[in-house]
């Protein structure tokens, strides 16, 4: 259980409609307001800290982001700078620095709010429940498979004394586990069926 | 790599977002018309399975390496519009839970990946595997269909990223797109035709429509197959022809130059030479452009050759067992 903070108990549609609100006073911002930026900086900073996110782990996934986020700044700068009229290097720190606050935005959110309210917060918020159910299950058999695929890994790896792995080998592993994964849905959905499942999800909070 | 949430336009993003709303609410309809009650697991396992399967990294080089995407199989597992409900299911997860594209772009990457890859993807997958017949069909389709849905993504991409800009600007990213996306794509193919010939070799009734291609529903309005491949084939030369043309003047700028000069006869002498502008030298600081448009051309025509390839000599494998499958079929 991560460490919580205040914003771990307020609502989750409240939560969510912050965050993308956020994410979307960030994306209309034109290039280089950076007093208005900063503002936003300052206010996504209190939320960080009194949510208890640690700073090590939003600095490590954004660390894993920046990669490909310079790589676009750098590819796509052009375009800003020419209609903003701003030199090129700000316009890239620029769009780096928006799409980083975007980031740990919505990263301070998925931390602050299980993914099960947050699903039953978009259901709420009109998402299809056809669509919401289908997440939840998603959930529900990710790490399932994730740890399926891990076992099959290793068995690999047992039986081919390091040698790595082709691309037929790798290929073959995913078949296997789509087999596999489609098997155990045809038992899940048995099982659900047998326990009267007609389609609709229905949960203590309805 | 995902969409973040600072790199398209207003517009392209608000277009984006109601179109994949629309087209999502639809697919839902279709899955849920088809499926019933099942929709839940067998959407959301899937789901969960491409997620996964996307963990698995294929060393392409030294430091490099790819992974599955995914639209074109999921859509020859369960047909077009599942596939992009699982696209959807996943694209969701990866943006809530891993902060893995934009949520404003969320309705852009579910445009290209799930509409354009898996049922764009689909509508070339399907008269080519009705074409052909069999399992070379099955597998043909597959590995053509990942290709093209690779490409068409990466258009309908530069199409978001250039709207609004200048005609160039377009045409430098989709060349740009065209390079990179080509030997994706060729990636994307490769990865999918292995695991269609797996699963072809072991359980073939996981495919949706069984291997008997008269079991293949024709579940699209008869009209998209040929406006996909259509786009497909026109992108195909637009991305590869684009590096040679977009130089050479507009069209609609070289008739008018060219109605233009008709009244005045004295100014150019016809001897002096047909085609200066062939000889204009290539402005400063642009050098390298030309070794990118040349290196776009051949990616292009290199990976064509290579996923066709590929996508032959994987197919060969089943010719004789569906041949026998023939023998048998007429015995009885």
């Amino acid at each position: 259980m991560p460490p919580d903070g205040p914003p771990r108990r307020v609502d989750a549609r409240v939560k969510l409609i912050a965050a993308v609100g956020f994410v979307v006073a960030v994306v209309v911002a034109p290039p280089g307001s950076w007093r208005y930026l900063a503002g936003l900086g300052i206010a996504l900073a209190a939320v960080v800290v009194a949510s208890k996110t640690p700073p090590i782990k939003l600095l490590a996934r954004w660390l894993a982001f920046a990669p490909a986020l310079g790589f676009l700044a750098v590819l796509t700068a052009g375009r800003v700078a020419e209609s903003s009229a701003l030199p090129w290097r700000i316009a890239a720190l620029d769009l780096v620095a928006r799409n980083s606050l975007a980031f740990v935005a919505m990263m301070t959110m998925a931390h602050a709010t299980p993914w099960t309210d947050l699903l039953a917060a978009m259901r709420r918020l009109g998402m299809p429940a056809a669509l919401a159910s289908t997440l939840a299950f998603m959930y529900r058999y990710l790490f399932v498979l994730r740890d399926e695929l891990g076992r099959m890994t290793t068995a690999r790896r047992a039986r081919t004394f390091g040698r790595g792995p082709g691309f037929g080998s790798l290929a073959s592993l995913i078949g296997a586990l789509l087999g596999r994964a489609l098997d155990r849905e045809e038992r899940v959905f048995a099982a659900m069926t047998a326990r009267g499942w007609d389609g609709t999800l229905r949960t203590l909070d309805d | 790599m995902h969409i973040p949430d600072v790199l398209l336009g207003g517009g392209a993003a608000a277009a984006t977002a109601a179109l994949g709303a629309a087209g999502l609410g639809w697919a839902l309809r279709r899955v849920d018309e088809r499926h019933g009650p099942r929709t839940t697991s067998l959407m959301g396992m899937t789901a969960a399975f491409v997620f996964a399967a996307q963990m698995v990294n294929f060393p392409v080089g030294p430091g490099v390496s790819g992974h599955l995407l995914g639209g074109v199989l999921a859509a020859v597992l369960l047909g077009p519009w599942a596939g992009a409900v699982v696209i959807a299911a996943v694209l969701i997860v990866q943006c809530f839970l891993f902060q893995d594209g934009g949520v404003t772009a969320l309705g852009a990457n579910f445009v290209n990946m799930g509409l354009v890859g898996s049922v764009g993807g689909y509508a070339i997958y399907g008269p080519i595997r009705r074409a052909l017949g069999g399992r070379r069909g099955i597998l043909i389709g597959s590995m053509v269909a990942a290709w093209f849905s690779v490409l068409l993504a990466a258009g309908a991409f530069s199409i978001e990223l250039g709207a609004g800009g200048r005609r160039e600007d377009f045409f430098r990213i989709l060349s740009w797109m065209a390079l990179v996306h080509a030997g994706i794509g060729v990636g994307e193919a490769l990865i999918t035709g292995l695991v269609v010939r797996f699963v072809l070799l072991t359980r073939p009734e996981l495919i949706e429509g069984g291997t008997n291609e008269d079991e293949l529903p024709r579940r699209m309005p008869g009209w998209l197959s040929p406006a996909v491949a259509g786009l497909g084939i026109a992108l195909a030369v637009a991305a590869f022809a684009s590096p040679f043309a977009a130089e050479s003047p507009d069209g609609l700028e070289y008739v008018g130059s060219m109605f233009g000069f008709l009244p005045d006869e004295e100014a150019p002498p016809l001897v002096r030479s047909p085609m200066p502008d062939y000889q204009a030298p290539v402005p400063a600081g642009f050098g390298g452009i030309d070794q990118v448009k040349a290196a776009t051309a051949a990616a292009g025509v290199v990976g064509t050759l290579v996923v066709f390839g590929f996508a032959w000599a994987m197919a060969r494998v089943f010719s004789a067992g569906d041949a026998k499958r023939g023998a048998w079929a007429d015995a009885a």
